[in-house]
């Protein structure tokens, strides 16, 4: 009944990781072999249900985790074949895997090409071996321009890398040689994400208890400004809070979240937003396959957002891309001009330099970026 | 009942001595409490009473004891060990005769067991030593013994060696309540004059007041005169704690029990007050009690998600059963309405905050406590100011003063030097020094209270290695170069975080506390500038800079719920503080002030 539009975005989450970070805290646990086979049905199943109910036709597919490439490779294989199945003919499609340094091997990386895979996010984080011990992360700095090579090879030319600044013992010295390192493997596009203690994290506690001590704010601070100067300088626009791209390599996938269109999310403790209908899969692996087998929902919890807050949360997101609020598209999805909406926050952070808003958009400026999370608040 | 069997004592003794074990084990071996039914410590029966291992409240209980084939009437009123509750203990001792003065041998005398020994022998009580715990591996009994000879001027003699425990020596003990201790005097045919000494609220049968009997005779059905109060109740029902309630038809002269009167609330009756034959009163009402002098104030406010008529509700319901304390409306421009409280002592603060919480289900934001000061103004009038935040105008005052506590410290001799220095950092000043033997010293000492008040106990306890132990007792006022330090957020004083300090003390105090505040307070996108000032003169300055940088970089993939519940989280932490200016200040802060000095 929904229009082919409606689903045009496809999230696979792959709860497996070889060890688990203390940072980390997206639903994973540790690799039992023996249970990726009766996951992967269950993703495929969860799939065809969505699948009998309305017309999919993806045209971007991000398969997330965890760390999907740690799947031995005849079931990444199936698992990729079986959603590439779903992908829109017609059009381009945008195919991401998300893999850690050192997970893909030739055979792995055969697999992901031959499934159609296109573009590759990989977890570099850091290219300093002390900080990648503090995120108890197993790759060696060099590991990075290996795996990218590998990529190439088979013929995944869109990069994607990710890096983590505000580790604790980082220093500005430090992140400038980690974004100079990423930037010298040429990446099309850079996540750069600033360290958070998550609650019920290792890390976090042992925060709590004293053991790490979290890098000054200021620091942090310099250290996005850093980001925010190296990467247009070396070709990359920033378009998100947190990502940089080279023009035309904005990653169209994440791109439909911050614009608030739909998704399906597949796998435990994934999210997805169909039908108007937010929802979260349960976040435990036994449960979801379970619940899959026996024809239940896996839906952990779900929302519907009236339309008010619904318009709210799309200011919320896109207020975090350098496009901003799109006032034309905003207008005509919620019927009303976005400036009179929030006007109260659009004067008073415009008047503080926060914003900058023209005929077409609302936007942060340079200064709102950094303190984003207060502009935004605003809008909610 | 012959007044000759009848004894009423009490058992006094420094906290964790033992009285609550030695009040069951004679209950125990009277067969008032069957064995099975013996939960530790009967007579603490409010759970924060058993949780602290403290009493609260002072219970009565009447006990057959059979002694020499005779049946005697032990009436064991039993009193609270902490310091804050010395007006109890004061009112369950005019009710006695005797007294039982414990103390654990292994710790010996004990400064609460100085302060209760004192004043039994002001109550003209007979007093029993009883050494305690004397099976436990440290026990030094004879030590103990001789320290009471000495210290208290108790002859020995009379010693009562026990283990309340075990029960061993407890059958000689009871010998010796029965013939040593005085049988009361009074006249059962005189006008009737009973004592309420304590008294309790019960939710189905109104006040139940604890009553003994002086002179003459009470009768279920008469009409009787509260002398204080002029009030004149029938008397529904008397009794005896059994230890549960035993109705009886009368209580004579000597005896001790309960009344019944169909009266409302505690505070239509007077601990202390005496009650008497409506139609043939007494000539004379009993000497009375102080009304318990409240010492410390603080401010209670509502907490974020409770309502003011929630907190006085839960207020009204705590007084129904404890008239100790007591709040009226109060406003604070930071905090809004709320309450002023006053209570007997520290640890009574913080049992009626948490009776709030667990009885009542209300949480509350609690100001620093705060002791009363005393203002005489320009224009020679004199006014009590609980608060730094009430004082007049400076300029109008002519003197400013404080209250003044004595306090007995009793430490082992080597720990001397380091309490001598930490009297003197709090004002303290040296009174005497006696030796309770070659190596446990009595030191007399008169402190500020206001110096005491937040955690001179602790610090007692960590120079001395747990071993000190105190009391004291407000002896007066005196004039002190008092000042009121104003704290200043962004330039607004703030009234809720005033306070009273000697001159001297300001610019530490100041200092110390901004530091403390600058913690509590986040970031905000502007600079924030605390001020400790005194009139017009800043004396110490903190900052808290403006933050770069707030915002979350980092990929919730998809999940936007989560990204918009963490916003608006924050927006919602937001709500919970209370604004001055633009400054957002969590309601932790305001209890910064209470924080140990370091």
């Amino acid at each position: 009944m929904t229009t082919p539009y409606s689903c045009r975005a496809l999230y696979v989450h792959v709860p497996f990781c070889r060890t688990l970070c203390g940072y980390c805290d997206f639903y994973s646990e540790v690799l039992r072999t023996e249970a990726v086979g009766p996951l992967v049905d269950a993703l495929l199943r969860e799939l065809d249900g969505y699948a009998a109910r309305r017309t999919l036709a993806f045209d971007t597919i991000y398969v997330g985790g965890g760390t999907p490439t740690v799947l031995p490779p005849g079931q990444l294989g199936r698992l990729l074949g079986g959603v590439r199945a779903y992908a829109d003919a017609g059009e381009q499609l945008e195919f991401t895997v998300e893999a850690n340094p050192a997970t893909v091997t030739d055979e792995v990386a055969g697999v992901l090409a031959g499934a159609g895979v296109n573009r590759v996010s990989l977890g570099a984080q850091s290219f300093e071996p002390a900080e990648l011990r503090v995120l108890e992360r197993r790759h060696r700095p060099e590991q990075v321009g290996e795996t990218v090579a590998i990529c190439q090879r088979f013929g995944i030319q869109r990069i994607s890398l990710d890096l983590i600044f505000g580790i604790p013992g980082q220093t500005l010295a430090s992140w400038r040689r980690s974004l100079e390192a990423a930037l010298a493997l040429r990446p099309e596009h850079v996540s750069t994400y600033g360290l958070t203690y998550e609650a019920e994290t290792p890390l976090r506690r042992q925060r709590d208890a004293g053991v790490v001590t979290p890098v000054d704010p200021d620091l942090e601070a310099d250290m996005y400004e850093l980001a925010l100067d190296m990467m247009p300088a070396a070709g990359l626009a920033h378009y998100e809070v947190s990502n940089f791209a080279r023009a035309g390599a904005e990653c169209r996938h994440n791109l439909r979240y911050w614009h608030n269109e739909p998704y399906v999310g597949l796998g435990p403790a994934a999210a997805g937003f169909v039908d108007e209908v937010r929802y979260k899969n349960v976040a435990d692996t036994a449960a979801y396959v379970q619940a899959i087998a026996a024809g239940r929902s896996p839906w952990g919890e779900h929302e519907q957002l009236p339309p008010e807050r619904r318009a709210r949360e799309t200011a919320m997101l896109e207020l975090r891309l350098a496009s901003g609020i799109d006032r034309g598209r905003f207008t005509e999805r919620y019927g009303v001009d976005p400036t009179r909406l929030f006007a109260e926050a659009v004067e008073r952070h415009g008047a503080a330099g926060l914003l900058s808003v023209d005929a077409d958009g609302i936007r942060l400026t340079r200064a709102g970026f950094l303190v984003a999370d207060t502009v935004i608040a605003d809008f909610l | 009942m012959d007044q000759n069997l009848i004894r009423n004592f009490s058992i006094i003794a420094h906290i964790d001595h033992g009285k609550s074990t030695l009040a069951d084990r004679l209950l125990q071996i009277s067969g008032a409490v069957a064995e099975r039914d013996l939960k530790e410590q009967i007579l603490d029966d409010m759970d924060l009473e058993r949780e602290r291992g403290i009493t609260i409240k002072a219970s009565a209980v009447t006990l057959d004891m059979v002694v020499d084939g005779q049946t005697y009437m032990f009436n064991l009123i039993d009193t609270p060990g902490h310091v804050d509750f010395h007006y109890e203990v004061d009112r369950a001792l005019a009710a006695c005769d005797g007294a039982l003065l414990v103390v654990d041998a292994t710790q010996g005398v004990q400064a609460q067991t100085v302060a209760n020994a004192f004043a039994a022998a002001n109550n003209n009580l007979e007093i029993i030593p009883v050494i305690n715990k004397i099976d436990l591996p440290g026990a030094t009994p004879e030590d103990a013994a001789l320290e009471v000879e000495h210290v208290l001027g108790i002859s020995a003699d009379n010693v009562q060696f026990v283990s309340a425990k075990t029960g061993l020596g407890v059958a000689d003990l009871i010998q010796a309540i029965a013939k040593c201790l005085p049988p009361p005097k009074g006249d059962p045919a005189a006008p009737l004059q009973a004592l309420i000494f304590d008294s309790e609220y019960n939710d189905y049968r109104g006040v139940i007041c604890y009553l003994r009997v002086m002179n003459g005779t009470i009768r279920k059905g008469q009409k009787v005169l509260l002398m204080g109060r002029q009030r004149t109740h029938l008397v529904t029902e008397l009794g005896k704690f059994r230890p549960q309630m035993a109705p009886c038809p009368q209580l004579a002269a000597g005896e001790t029990g309960y009344l019944v009167a169909s009266i409302k609330s505690l505070h239509d009756v007077t601990v202390g007050d005496t009650v008497t034959d409506a139609a043939n009163p007494a000539t004379q009402p009993l000497p009375g009690y102080q009304p318990p002098q409240h010492m410390v104030f603080c401010d209670f406010y509502p907490s974020s998600g409770e309502t003011y008529d929630a907190l006085r509700e839960a207020l009204e319901r705590l007084s129904l059963n404890d008239a100790s304390f007591s709040f009226i409306p109060q406003h604070s421009d930071a905090l809004g309405p709320g309450f002023r409280c006053g209570f007997l002592g520290l640890l009574h603060m913080d049992i009626v905050q948490e009776r709030l919480e667990r009885e009542c289900g209300v949480s509350v934001v609690q100001t620093a406590p705060s002791v009363t000061y005393e203002v005489v103004l320009h224009d020679g009038t004199t006014k009590r100011v609980e608060s730094a935040g009430d004082l007049p105008d400076m300029g109008t005052i002519a003197e400013l003063r404080e209250p003044i506590v004595e306090v007995q410290i009793i430490t082992p001799a080597d720990a001397i030097g380091s309490i001598m220095q930490l009297a003197e950092q709090r004002r303290g000043e040296f009174k005497k020094q006696e030796y309770l033997s070659a190596t446990r010293v009595m030191l007399t000492y008169e402190f500020p209270f206001n110096e005491i008040l937040y955690d001179f106990y602790d610090k007692l306890k960590s120079v001395t290695r747990g071993y000190g132990t105190m009391d004291y007792h407000v002896t007066g006022y005196r004039a002190g170069d008092l000042v009121k330090l104003d704290i200043l957020v962004n330039a607004i004083p703030v009234d809720a975080l005033s306070l009273i300090c000697h001159r001297s003390k300001a610019e530490a105090r100041g200092r110390r506390f901004l530091i403390k505040l600058r913690r509590q307070i986040d970031r905000h996108q502007f600079e924030i500038a605390l001020q400790a000032a005194i009139g017009s003169k800043v004396i110490a300055r903190e900052t808290i800079k403006p933050f770069r940088k707030n915002v979350t970089a980092k990929c919730y993939g998809g999940d936007v719920t989560r990204k918009r519940k963490l916003l608006e989280k924050q927006k919602e932490g937001k709500k919970r503080m209370k604004t001055i200016g633009r400054v957002d200040i969590p309601q932790k802060a305001f209890m910064t002030v209470l924080e140990p000095e370091d």
